[in-house]
């Protein structure tokens, strides 16, 4: 069965965009223009996730968003808002959204986003203490990182990207991703910090014998460590 | 209350001006009334003196010489304060209250009329004297003691000085009532000045407005800054509009982006100065959020600074090794501060990515976090430091360096300018403390309310 994907936004050229990568992602996409329309619909379908802006006709939809969970809707939300500065992305996150885009977006990252939370609601195994792919290892409660039965050492830091990757495997990841979920740094510091930690920690994996990292032109990073990208 | 002395200067000049022109006015009046009672009492001598010389007259008129000597006589046997002396022809003493004729004295004229008289001092007194010379070679001394005339007037002078002193401790006295009450008026209105410029633009007077003019200067103010709020909640209001107005065209422009095929290089340059145009406009939407903001401690939380700086620094690291900086940290653990952990961040973020800009190969770059009050935060490279002449205006948006333009330096000048907001958002103190080689920042963050002691 399709996966549904709820889309709240009255800018109708927007919600084209976001119905586009929806349907890329194998989705089906439901559109509604105003707030009480989307809290109405959110209620009554079943969605995996539900896209929400933020200045609606109607109200504001991070206020919203206990409304929607109040309509029985167990969605998880991606916020998708104009209203795009870290503190207000914060605020959203606090407020329960479960992820914050900023417009204007891309929709690579977009697309990338809404993979992640589809696998959230998957993704059960996660709480095992092993992670392997293949000959790669992941030992959650020994934070050890084997590739080829040897010890990979990485940092506390590493070990959290290469964790968060590994949820994400199969996955374009985004370095706005990667800063907000392994940093929780919700701001773009416009240089490329974040490329010279998947740097070290893809050169530590690749000496070890495992390309598990690879980079997603224009887009992001992809880890892969079965050789086939998703 | 320790500094009030000092900033009633004027008003204490005002007090000891007026102070001083009474005392003057006094003084005047008192010297006034001083020659008048002297002109009186002298007056009173010289008549008591005509008076004897009157007695004197007859009684020569009667019996000439005897009749003087013995009237003199009878009347040294009881001395007042009366001075006669009557000498023969010889120069020797007939009759007197005293035994000789005083030193130097010479006597003028031959009548008994009250002129011409003068004023000798003897025996450490003054006395009002008329010396005659009378007929037949006998000469007369008639004098009246000035004493009583000159112990009232030094008693009058020493109630006048009192009385002076008096008017002068009073007038100080006045005028510091009068200035600790002005000062306390305008007190009121100096400390609303004072939390409005540290950023509380609701700030009000609380409590009755009396209705004289430091009342009116109150409803003045307050009508300003009535004035201030609303044009302050007009630009928040701007920028809002503006923020989503522009994002959703240049959402629409990406949308179309992504549809373009077979330029993925152009397409992908495109995007990126889309994300460098967004990133000018949101630095630009953070510093005046942050700058309205300033002062406020809405939306400020215990924030353990220590981490933040220690987080950031974890993610710039790597960055300055392979660009072959020497890196070091020293931040000592468990810094409070009230903040906001995400604009730290950012702040933090900026000046280190700042300084690994300008750095080269081989320079050295620290951040240094020092506990106490204030907690003082260090940035601290050997780079190029700042050209001179633009360390005032380094921290103003949109100013860059010349040379950096010269050596294609990317930047917008937004990152210190955004560095200064924040700061100033959390009241902490940004300076740069003069230094050898490089730039130095130091903020220096007010501890966090609560917080026992010194954090360690």
């Amino acid at each position: 069965m399709q996966d549904r994907i709820l889309i709240i936004e009255d800018d109708a050229e927007t919600a084209a965009a976001v119905a586009e990568v929806v349907a890329e992602l194998g989705c089906e996409a439901h559109h509604r223009a105003t707030l009480d329309d989307g809290i109405a619909e959110a209620g009554a379908g079943d969605y995996r996730v539900i896209v929400l802006d933020r200045m609606l006709p109607g109200g504001d939809g991070v206020a919203a968003m206990a409304r929607i969970r109040t309509a029985g809707s167990r969605a998880l939300i991606l916020v998708l808002s104009a209203l795009g500065r870290a503190a207000e992305r914060v605020e959203g996150l606090e407020k329960g959204a479960d992820d914050y885009l900023p417009k204007p977006f891309e929709p690579s990252e977009l697309r990338a986003r809404l993979r992640a939370l589809l696998r959230r609601g998957t993704m059960q195994v996660l709480d095992n203490d092993l992670l392997a792919f293949g000959d790669l290892e992941i030992r959650m409660k020994a934070r050890t990182v084997h590739v080829k039965r040897s010890h990979v050492p990485v940092s506390p830091k590493e070990f959290e990207l290469i964790t968060y990757f590994a949820r994400n495997a199969g996955q374009i990841v985004t370095r706005m991703q990667l800063l907000e979920n392994v940093w929780n740094l919700h701001f773009d510091p416009g240089t490329n910090v974040v490329d010279v930690h998947v740097g070290r920690l893809r050169r530590k994996l690749e000496e070890a014998g495992s390309p598990a990292i690879q980079t997603a032109r224009g887009e992001g990073y992809i880890f892969a460590p079965l050789g086939a990208a998703g | 209350m320790s500094e009030a002395p000092l900033r009633a200067r004027a008003t204490l000049r005002l007090a000891a001006v007026m102070a001083a022109a009474v005392a003057l006015l006094a003084l005047l009046a008192m010297g006034l009334q001083y020659r008048l009672v002297e002109t009186r009492l002298m007056q009173a001598q010289r008549t008591l003196l005509a008076a004897d010389l009157d007695g004197l007259a007859a009684l020569y008129d009667q019996r000439r010489i005897i009749a003087l000597r013995e009237a003199i006589a009878y009347r040294a046997a009881a001395p007042g304060g009366e001075m006669l002396v009557l000498l023969d022809r010889q120069g020797k003493v007939l009759a007197g209250t005293r035994a000789d004729w005083p030193e130097g004295l010479v006597a003028q004229g031959q009548g008994f009329t009250i002129d011409p008289a003068q004023e000798v001092a003897l025996d450490g007194a003054r006395w009002l004297v008329v010396a005659r010379d009378l007929p037949g070679g006998f000469p007369l001394l008639v004098g009246r003691s000035l004493a009583p005339v000159d112990a009232t007037l030094a008693a009058l002078q020493r109630g006048m000085l009192g009385l002076l002193a008096a008017l002068l401790l009073a007038g100080a006295g006045v005028g510091w009532l009068a200035a600790r009450w002005v000062m306390g008026r305008i007190g009121r209105l100096n400390a609303l000045a004072d939390r409005v410029a540290a950023g509380d633009l609701d700030a009000r007077l609380t409590g009755p407005r009396s209705g004289d003019e430091f009342g009116l200067l109150e409803t003045h103010v307050h009508a300003m800054l009535d004035r201030i709020s609303n044009l302050n909640r007009a630009t928040h209001r701007l920028s809002d509009t503006i923020a989503h107005e522009m994002r959703t065209p240049l959402n629409r422009m990406l949308q179309k982006l992504s549809r373009v095929e077979g330029q993925d290089d152009l397409a992908a340059d495109l995007r990126a100065e889309m994300r460098q145009a967004i990133r000018v406009f949101d630095s630009l939407l953070d510093i005046s959020r942050a700058e309205a903001d300033q002062g406020q401690g809405g939306g400020l939380v215990p924030v353990d600074l220590s981490t933040v700086a220690q987080e950031v620094w974890e993610l710039y690291e790597p960055l300055a090794e392979d660009k072959g900086l020497q890196v070091g940290l020293q931040v000592a653990p468990g810094v409070q501060v009230l903040g906001d952990r995400n604009l730290l961040a950012q702040m933090l973020a900026n000046l280190l990515d700042n300084a690994i800009k300008y750095c080269s190969a081989g320079d050295r770059l620290e951040l240094q976090l020092a506990a106490g009050d204030p907690a003082l935060l260090r940035v601290i490279d050997t780079g190029p430091g700042l050209p001179d002449g633009l360390k005032d205006a380094a921290f103003d948006r949109f100013t860059r360096a010349e040379r950096d333009r010269a050596r294609g330096i990317q930047g917008h000048g937004l990152g210190l300018a955004l560095v200064r907001a924040i700061a100033l958002r959390h009241g902490a103190r940004l300076s740069l403390p003069a230094v050898g080689q490089g730039l130095t920042v130091e903020i220096a963050f007010p501890r966090a309310p609560g917080e026992g002691g010194v954090a360690g």
